[in-house]
């Protein structure tokens, strides 16, 4: 009797797993448990598609830039495409002197929309919809835009928090305005692509149910949807990534080009 | 002559090139990249005006006030970044 109710319980378990949306975003590892101290350095299922999407990268661009062909082939096309997208859109919105970090942005942007890309396919683990993964990119930015302006201003660079033109007794309340929208510049960046990854896939995982539960009958027009669903997915993979990249480069401009 | 016409040609590429950068620069993102763009720096600002007023709170003792003021202040930052990106919209 009880064994029976055991395996109904164990059953309907199974099937609430099986329909949950939030389902996809657990992480669980793979292999033996690794741990230094107190930190588990094991290695999961994030870590194994983060390794994927950065080998992948490594594939298509030493393809695409192996055989340097008058003619390009599909793969030196995409390569090249990528180059040319990224380099103006750097000289665009930071000017020519963020040059030197077009290798950062370049992988940066490259990074995201790999791990996007990769969420796409069924089964598969997306990396950028969980915000630490999203927020350790962010926080390492915020960092080194910091820094990079302290190198090249010194202490001009907190000229930034102090906009001119302003009277003087409303700047206590500017500047600390000013430092507000410096420090939530990590958050709203790392927040953006998490939500926007996360909402996605969890919509989809819901009219994906949708389907399944209305059955042959009524589940065509869910289904309709979560097709429509997946293009609007794959355009918001791409513009995140591509949001994520812009973003940097404004803050690199701001570091470089100090203009208040 | 030939050698002319191929410059003359080169220069009439590149102001049409140059024309066009200066339409992109109108709109350097799509649309819905800048609506998502603002509504969460709108957030985040609250977040981030909230968090150092709890900390500030914190370390002085003043349970309520800071926390208060700085959630305020956070908020005023949110949409005067809001404003900003406004009007840099409808340059």
């Amino acid at each position: 009797m009880s064994s029976n109710l055991r395996k109904t319980c164990k059953n309907k378990l199974k099937k609430i797993m099986a329909t949950n949306p939030m389902h996809q975003f657990e992480v669980y590892r793979i292999g033996p448990e690794i741990k230094i101290g107190e930190i588990d350095l094991s290695f999961t299922n994030a870590s194994l598609f983060m390794v994927i999407s950065s080998l992948a990268i490594l594939v298509v661009f030493n393809l695409g830039s192996k055989k340097n062909s008058l003619l390009p082939s599909k793969i030196q096309l995409l390569a090249e495409l990528s180059y040319t997208f990224v380099s103006k859109m750097i000289s665009d919105t930071a000017g020519s002197k963020a040059k030197p970090y077009f290798a950062f942005i370049f992988s940066l942007f490259m990074f995201v929309l790999f791990c996007n890309m990769f969420g796409m396919i069924p089964y598969a683990f997306t990396v950028t919809s969980h915000i630490i993964v999203t927020f350790m990119l962010a926080s390492f930015i915020f960092i080194s835009v910091t820094i990079i302006g302290f190198i090249k201003h010194g202490v001009g660079y907190l000229k930034l928090f102090v906009p001119s033109g302003v009277p003087v007794i409303l700047l206590p309340l500017i500047v600390v305005i000013e430092i507000i929208s410096y420090l939530s510049r990590p958050i709203s960046l790392s927040v953006r692509l998490f939500a926007n990854m996360m909402a996605g896939h969890t919509m989809m995982k819901v009219f994906g149910g949708f389907v399944i539960s209305l059955g042959i009958v009524g589940g065509w027009l869910p289904l309709s949807f979560s097709v429509a669903l997946t293009g609007l997915e794959i355009l918001v993979a791409f513009l995140q990534a591509y949001v994520f990249a812009i973003l940097t480069c404004i803050y690199l401009n701001d570091a470089l080009n100090l203009h208040h | 002559m030939p050698k002319n016409s191929f410059k003359t040609r080169l220069e009439i590429a590149k102001n049409k090139l140059s024309k066009r950068n200066l339409y992109k620069d109108q709109q350097p993102t799509s649309s819905i990249g800048t609506a998502f763009k603002m509504s969460t720096e709108l957030v985040a600002h609250v977040v981030v005006g909230t968090i150092i007023g709890f900390i500030l709170d914190k370390t002085f003792g003043t349970k309520p006030w800071l926390i208060l003021i700085f959630f305020f202040v956070g908020v005023i930052a949110g949409i005067a970044n809001v404003f900003k990106s406004a009007k840099n919209m409808q340059k």
